[in-house]
């Protein structure tokens, strides 16, 4: 078996890229390789914290040892990973899509070398223990002021980034008047879009509240309207992880499979969802909060409902590509189709592993956002077992699957076998079962989150004993999995096989591929008022409330 | 951001007839977010606040004012008190004008008031001259404050006390309280005593006693982890002062344990476990 691009049919009628020739390179690999060695690092130190929840002995385990390793977890996770992958992938989708050189090349290692900077900054602020306080900014405890700064540094950069995406689009629509964007692209810029629209709350939230907290320049602050101000940051933000993956789907996934994109205007508007509705959702984070009244928890409860609407869009539009597929590869009946898809090939594996656990994360969500269910969840394991298995099951196992497209291509090389991705894969996804689902269940016992250790010589604890020995098996296996997926992208870079030089990008087409569209379907400009007037309806009352009427404020707890 | 073409204009480059079909698929998408909001602006605002107007006694126009924000506060109708004598146990509130005072508490003037009035029975560090008289040292600001404030306010009754802590004002129990915290931090070694006593006294102090519904001791009282601010430490503290605390509260004659916790727990433990954990607490060096 050789890469994507030979096993499956290129049309040859657009111009290939050549793989020496490709300008955005060395900044890709430099951009993936980074989020690759966060991963890993978080990875180890995942293991190490299940074990120090289990009733087995682990080395090292004090409280502060622990919630340094899980300050350095969630921030690799969530921000080093996600931000430098999406960056990477942003690039190198608006060469290869557009097949144009991406503008401001300079601009975008400078920004790659501030999120470095970043990065060490918030790193050895954790590693000195003068950052334990998760990934979340939840004031008044707050960390060094460098984490914060470096944390500011790494958003920056993702800027600096959607600015060049955005810029890319309109470069290519002034060149190609009245011609549809590629889906890909328009889904990359959809997520710039996302983001910047995103990190305004965080961003504010850092720069009048936490920054100036950590610097001691304020002895109190508004918890209400800290919390809030991240709110509006925490449910896109998780959007912003995903679109990657939601890309792999559209994209990538049909072409791998053997088919096409059964609908392309069904992406757009999935994409265009997305925006709509992640924003102007994220108090649902705060339903058990006191600052703010039902009727806007309800209101944007019901907004979050509608975020199930570009995910069942997906579901089906995703199902019924793997259907035209699995029936041109000459399947029949109401389910012979699934059997003939190509599951040897690492997207197709990928993506229907992902849409399994895609259905267990989303069961879960579906509780949290419920306030009766919520208020029965909330400060317990389920959370965070959610959240883990919709991150690993649906963001990272398509993160795992697109660097297994993007190293062909960036490399020159094939992979001489699938059979270690795919082994990866199922590693991935059997580690991320046996870690999350019992950890779902001693959530549903109470077993409560954010604690460094639990005291097995209570007998209600003990019960819970077995069940954490069991999610620390499946976080090893999570492990093993992790480190073979660094092994086979390093082993393409050493590998000694001929660099060949023709690569095309297997971009998916769709079966009716997009003429003319409405401005709607190709471009932002529409969607950025909607969701300028969602956020003022949904969040213009619940912040204006901190300033028509101030509540007390909290003593800042700085760790340092 | 990325495209904005004027109300009535395509992208350039495209058919004019184009133009119909971008305002379709413009008021088409105004309309869908319109209905959602609305929907859900009517049962957030209006239908649900309407159900739960009658089990909380509220007008309509009440509740709607609660749903958007505009007003604050519990519907809930007051329980009737209960039938004990609910006197108010503790009137410290960790609110932050008291977090603040004891963050900035003057110890210049901790240590000239401590001299004058406390180190003839407490000593200069903290370490009391009897072991019927508190040792101050290892004990936080929160813990020393919480004490002097309730023998102030009458939550809690000695007589030498009472009178010095109903001399003094507040401010100045707080630089007192942060002035101890500080002198004996040098004592931080008392944690470091030899414990020793029964087996099961051993497991009441770190495991507790599930049967009796009696928590472990150091499930609170360990430095900065777990119970509330104001929880004492007990490591080091002297035996005979100990013990008859535990007394008082398994008497009532003490009462100013928020909750009655401590009261809960030092009625289930036996007199004999009383004094025995006092002895282990103290410790030996």
């Amino acid at each position: 078996m050789a890469t994507l691009a030979e096993t499956i049919p290129v049309p040859r009628s657009e111009p290939a890229i050549s793989a020496g020739k490709l300008q955005v390179r060395r900044l890709v690999v430099a951009h993936v390789w980074v989020a690759i060695a966060a991963f890993a690092v978080a990875c180890l130190l995942g293991v190490w914290q299940m074990w120090a929840r289990s009733p087995l002995e682990a080395p090292a385990h004090t409280a502060a040892n622990y919630f340094r390793s899980v300050t350095m977890h969630g921030v690799s996770m969530a921000y080093v990973l996600t931000t430098f992958f999406i960056m990477g992938f942003g690039y190198f989708t608006a060469e290869t899509a557009l097949k144009r050189p991406v503008p401001g090349l300079w601009l975008a290692w400078g920004a790659f070398w501030l999120g470095i900077a970043g990065v060490l900054m918030a790193a050895l602020a954790i590693i000195s223990g003068n950052a334990s306080v998760l990934f979340t900014f939840y004031p008044p405890l707050t960390a060094t002021v460098w984490f914060y700064v470096g944390l500011v540094l790494v958003v920056v950069a993702s800027w600096v980034w959607c600015l060049i995406m955005i810029f890319a689009m309109q470069a290519w629509k002034s060149a190609n008047p009245g011609q549809a964007v590629p889906l890909v692209m328009f889904a990359t810029v959809a997520n710039a879009v996302m983001w910047l629209w995103t990190t305004v709350g965080v961003a504010t939230e850092l720069l009048f509240q936490v920054i100036p907290a950590a610097l001691g320049l304020n002895g109190m602050v508004d918890v209400g309207l800290s919390r809030t101000l991240f709110s509006w940051t925490l449910h896109a933000i998780v959007y912003f992880w995903l679109f990657p993956s939601y890309i792999a789907f559209y994209t990538m996934f049909p072409r791998a499979a053997g088919g096409r994109l059964y609908s392309d205007t069904m992406g757009r508007l999935a994409f265009i969802l997305f925006i709509i509705y992640s924003l102007p959702v994220g108090l649902h984070h705060l339903l058990m909060d006191p600052e703010h009244s039902n009727g806007f928890k309800y209101l944007q409860t019901f907004l979050t409902a509608l975020v199930s609407v570009p995910t069942l869009l997906t579901i089906f539009t995703i199902t019924a590509s793997a259907e035209v597929a699995g029936r041109m590869r000459g399947g029949t009946g109401t389910f012979g189709w699934i059997k003939t898809l190509p599951w040897g090939r690492p997207m197709v594996l990928a993506t229907g592993l992902a849409f399994l656990m895609l259905f267990w994360g989303g069961g879960g969500g579906l509780i949290n956002m419920s306030y009766g269910m919520n208020a029965m969840v909330h400060n317990t394991s389920w959370v965070t077992a959610h959240f883990h298995l919709i991150f690993g099951g649906t963001v990272v196992i398509m993160y795992f699957a697109i660097a297994y497209v993007m190293w062909p291509t960036l490399t020159g090389r094939s992979f001489p076998s699938m059979r270690p991705l795919n082994v990866q894969l199922w590693l991935w996804f059997i580690g991320m079962m046996v870690m999350t689902l019992p950890w779902h269940w001693t959530g549903l016992q109470g077993q409560w989150r954010r604690i460094a250790a639990f005291d097995y010589s209570n007998p209600l604890i003990a019960s819970w004993g077995p069940w954490v020995i069991v999610s620390l098996i499946g976080g090893i296996i999570l492990a093993v999995s992790a480190l073979l997926f660094v092994w086979n992208l390093v082993t393409l870079h050493r590998s000694s096989s001929p660099r060949f030089a023709v690569v095309e990008v297997p971009y998916a087409e769709a079966v009716h591929p997009p003429g003319r569209l409405p401005a709607s379907l190709n471009g932002f400009g529409l969607w950025n008022v909607i969701v300028a007037v969602l956020m003022l309806l949904a969040y213009g009352y619940p912040i204006a409330q901190f300033f028509i009427d101030p509540p007390p404020q909290a003593v800042v707890h700085r760790l340092h | 951001m990325a495209e904005h073409p004027p109300s009535d204009q395509t992208p350039a480059g495209a058919p004019a007839e184009q133009a119909a079909v971008d305002r379709h698929w413009r008021r088409l998408a105004l309309a869908a977010v319109g209905v959602a909001v609305a929907v859900g602006g009517l049962l957030g605002f209006v239908i649900i606040p309407a159900g739960q107007r009658e089990h909380s006694h509220l007008s309509m126009d009440a509740a709607m004012r609660r749903a958007a924000g505009l007003e604050a506060g519990s519907p809930a109708h007051p329980q009737p008190p209960a039938a004990i004598n609910s006197l108010p146990v503790s009137q410290v509130s960790w609110d932050p004008a008291i977090m603040q005072r004891l963050a900035a508490g003057n110890t210049a003037r901790g240590a000239e008031l401590a001299g004058q009035v406390c180190a003839a029975c407490h000593g200069e560090t903290g370490l009391s001259v009897t072991s019927a008289i508190p040792s101050l040292a290892g004990q936080t600001s929160y813990a020393i404050y919480k004490q002097l404030h309730d023998f102030r306010t009458g939550a809690r009754v000695q007589p030498d006390m009472t009178a010095v802590a109903q001399s003094l004002a507040v401010g100045d129990l707080a630089s007192i309280a942060a002035y101890y915290a500080a002198a004996s931090q040098q004592y931080a070694a008392l944690g470091m005593r030899d414990l020793s006593g029964e087996t099961e006294i051993v497991r009441v102090a770190w495991e507790g006693d599930t049967r009796r519904r009696i928590p472990a001791c150091m499930s609170c009282h360990t430095n900065g982890v777990g119970g509330p601010i104001e929880t004492p430490a007990l490591l080091g503290q002297n035996r005979e002062y100990m013990a008859a605390q535990l007394n008082a509260y398994a008497s009532g004659a003490r009462k100013n344990d928020v909750y009655g916790r401590m009261r809960d727990i030092s009625r289930r433990l036996t007199p004999h476990e009383r004094e025995q954990l006092a002895r282990y607490f103290q410790g030996t060096l």
